[in-house]
């Protein structure tokens, strides 16, 4: 058995780490790979360079961890819910950040700086109104996880109707840009988005990772959590924060992507983890690797139009995870 | 959010391009793998510019009735060839962006990633060192030999890097920053510029003809567009002031305001914009607004004109119940460029049909 789980992970890493040489390797232009292998060391001419350490590697960084955040916090929210349906946008987090970002833009921010952080502070305000509201409605201060859900699909609604009743007479170049930004992309990724987003994927995983027993508890149900003496609302509260604050880093970061953080957690399990530790690291790398190659698609399939990352994820993931589903039922 | 949509001509629209429907010139499939082989092989062709006479014919007095602004360029210019290279190096200018650049050594690879500044790159001659445009840059002909890098808003970088440009001619749009940013991080020039009103036209000719080092030609240029729209406004002046509703899109109802040149080619041609009042470049309206500002005229383009006409509510108009819908070839009016004068005399000849022999008289 032991033998057979390192066999997948070996598996999982060397087809991430082959998606990630890809993802440099290729892009809307052809380059020779011994010219981008020259460009990484400094070498050959100028604009190669550019591409090449100034375009695809950023790139390819941010995507790997969109798609590790996504992915971790996706696992995290359905082993807590006990919801395979369950998905990190799903307390709000995706209609306060593209409220906030919208802001940005009907302010005339263009600073993809700016924007990220205002989108970031509209998901925090979105995720911790879910919980309030949540934790308002659940009787006597328990707050169930339905009440919670609840509370994050009417927050994202009345998002999304904030957000129609601006760009409805919004100039074009709002409306343009607002809509860009909802169908997510990596393109505009800078050394400092990526270390931006690195750190706050590293801490937020890393929290995650060291409540993964805490998750393993929730995931049998709250009676028993609570028989095996964990405060079920206060880590269930803090697994929920925890995992919207990295959704919602990843969406200031790029935009909203879709699908990610509902299937990567489907595919880990499908693989055998069951335990919150090991399949949160396997979310992981399943979540980058199927980022950074719906990225590549998206640069690559229709040059030199780029094609929303959003929308590529889904149309990669769908049929992978349909596959699966037959191959499980 | 599915239900917000925007076409993808419409994109490019409404801002300084307005354009709903672009020509639908048939274009060949292009390899896209390969823009370094492929500019290579354009700068061998060497696209001839083809403009039509009336608005690029040369004059001996155009150069001499500059405005004094294009003068003192000259002016610079010429004391800079004469001063030392350092010299020359601090002639700087702003662009819409507030970005700085510095008028240095003559660029030979350029990158425009504006229809309207395509087109001026074409007309002051430099044609031969475009190695890249947008996929909407229809005119001149010779545009569309140069390689296609896609949109002109959020464009792709690794496609413009691929191009290796020396300066790269942008459209001043708030969703434009990253990507002139980054161009500015690799070492590139960028020029980034919001045409919005005729002056804004005249001034992105002088700036581009001052960086690509032909301002007597940039000159020659804005001049001749500028003597047209004079000669148009010569002869609408003192006829009566039709009003008139310009139909840019359908759904959701656009027009356009005061803060659009084609406003100012509706005054320019004798007619009054009858959403002149608001300031906006290309504000959303109701329906119900227009019928009760009733205006004389409807401006619309040949599918917009076929959507007016189909469309029950727009025979609550008079223009339309009257016969009234103006149909414009929206390749011509649709952009603030070398074509202003023709736009014009366009628009006059039908809003003023009676003038129309006056118009088409040559100056002399």
């Amino acid at each position: 058995m032991v033998t057979h789980r390192s066999w997948h992970w070996l598996v999982a890493l060397a087809v991430f780490a082959i998606v990630c040489v890809a993802g440099v390797a290729y892009g809307t232009i052809r380059i020779p790979v011994a010219d981008v292998i020259r460009a990484l060391t400094g070498e050959g001419d100028t604009s190669v360079i550019a591409i090449v350490r100034d375009l695809r590697l950023p790139r390819v960084a941010l995507a790997a961890l969109i798609g590790a955040g996504l992915g971790m916090s996706g696992g995290a929210l359905q082993g807590t819910l006990r919801n395979g349906l369950a998905e990190p946008y799903l307390l709000g987090v995706s209609g306060g950040a593209a409220v906030g970002a919208v802001a940005a833009f009907a302010a005339g921010i263009g600073d993809a700086g700016w924007i990220a952080l205002s989108a970031f502070v509209g998901a925090a305000i979105a995720v911790l109104l879910a919980l309030l509201v949540a934790r308002a409605a659940g009787r006597g201060g328990r707050g169930d996880p339905r009440t919670l859900l609840m509370a994050g699909v009417v927050i994202g609604a009345f998002a999304n109707a904030v957000i129609m009743v601006a760009l409805a007479n919004a100039p074009p170049n709002t409306v343009r840009g607002a809509l860009w930004w909802m169908m997510g992309s990596a393109g505009d990724a800078t050394w400092q988005t990526v270390t931006v987003l690195a750190v706050s994927i590293l801490v937020g995983g890393a929290a995650l990772i060291y409540l993964a027993r805490d998750i393993d508890v929730l995931a049998l149900g709250e009676e028993p959590a609570a028989a095996l003496g964990v405060d079920v609302d206060r880590a269930a509260r803090t697994i929920y924060l925890l995992s919207a604050l990295l959704a919602a880093a990843t969406v200031a970061a790029a935009g909203l992507v879709g699908f990610v953080g509902l299937i990567v957690p489907h595919i880990v399990r499908s693989a055998g983890l069951r335990r919150h530790r090991p399949l949160l690291l396997g979310t992981a790398v399943v979540g980058a690797t199927l980022v950074v190659a719906a990225d590549l698609a998206a640069r690559t399939l229709r040059p030199p139009a780029e094609l929303p990352l959003g929308a590529v994820t889904a149309i990669l993931g769908v049929p992978f995870f349909l596959a699966q589903l037959r191959k499980t039922a | 959010m599915a239900s917000i949509s925007l076409r993808k001509e419409s994109v490019f629209l409404g801002i300084g391009a307005l354009d709903t429907e672009p020509p639908s010139t048939p274009r060949k499939t292009q390899d896209h793998f390969s823009f370094f082989d492929r500019t290579t092989t354009v700068r061998r062709i060497r696209g001839v510019p083809q403009f039509n006479k009336t608005i690029l014919e040369f004059s001996v007095f155009s150069v001499a009735r500059c405005r004094a602004l294009q003068s003192f360029i000259g002016l610079t210019l010429l004391l800079a060839a004469c001063s030392p290279v350092r010299e020359r190096a601090r002639t700087a200018l702003t662009d819409d962006f507030g970005d700085t650049i510095v008028v240095g050594q003559t660029p030979r690879r350029v990158v425009s990633l504006n229809p309207a500044t395509t087109e001026i790159v074409f007309a002051i001659g430099a044609g031969d060192r475009l190695v890249g445009r947008t996929h909407w840059d229809l005119y001149p002909a010779a545009a569309s030999k140069v390689p296609d890098l896609g949109s002109g808003i959020r464009p792709n970088v690794e496609a413009v890097l691929g191009a290796r440009p020396d300066i790269v001619l942008l459209y001043a749009s708030i969703d434009n920053r990253p990507a002139a940013a980054r161009l500015r991080a690799a070492g590139i020039k960028t020029l980034s510029l919001k045409i919005d009103h005729i002056a804004d036209f005249h001034r992105a000719v002088r700036l581009v003809g001052l960086l690509l080092g032909d301002s007597a030609k940039a000159a020659t240029v804005s001049d001749s567009v500028q003597r047209t729209l004079d000669r148009v406004r010569s002869v609408t002046a003192g006829l009566p002031t039709p009003t008139v509703f310009w139909h840019i899109w359908d759904a959701p109802l656009i027009t356009i305001g005061a803060g659009s040149y084609m406003s100012e080619l509706i005054t320019i041609a004798g007619g009054r914009n009858v959403y002149g009042d608001m300031t906006a470049v290309s504000p959303t309206v109701a329906i119900e607004d227009v019928i009760r500002r009733n205006p004389r005229y409807l401006i619309a383009g040949p599918e917009g004109a076929a959507k007016i006409k189909a469309d029950p509510h727009w025979s609550a108009t008079s223009a339309v119940r009257e016969g009234r819908v103006l149909v414009v070839d929206t390749a011509l009016v649709g952009r603030p460029a070398v074509r202003l004068g023709e736009a014009a005399l366009e628009m006059a000849t039908l809003l003023h049909p009676e003038t129309a022999a006056q118009l088409s008289q040559k100056v002399h």
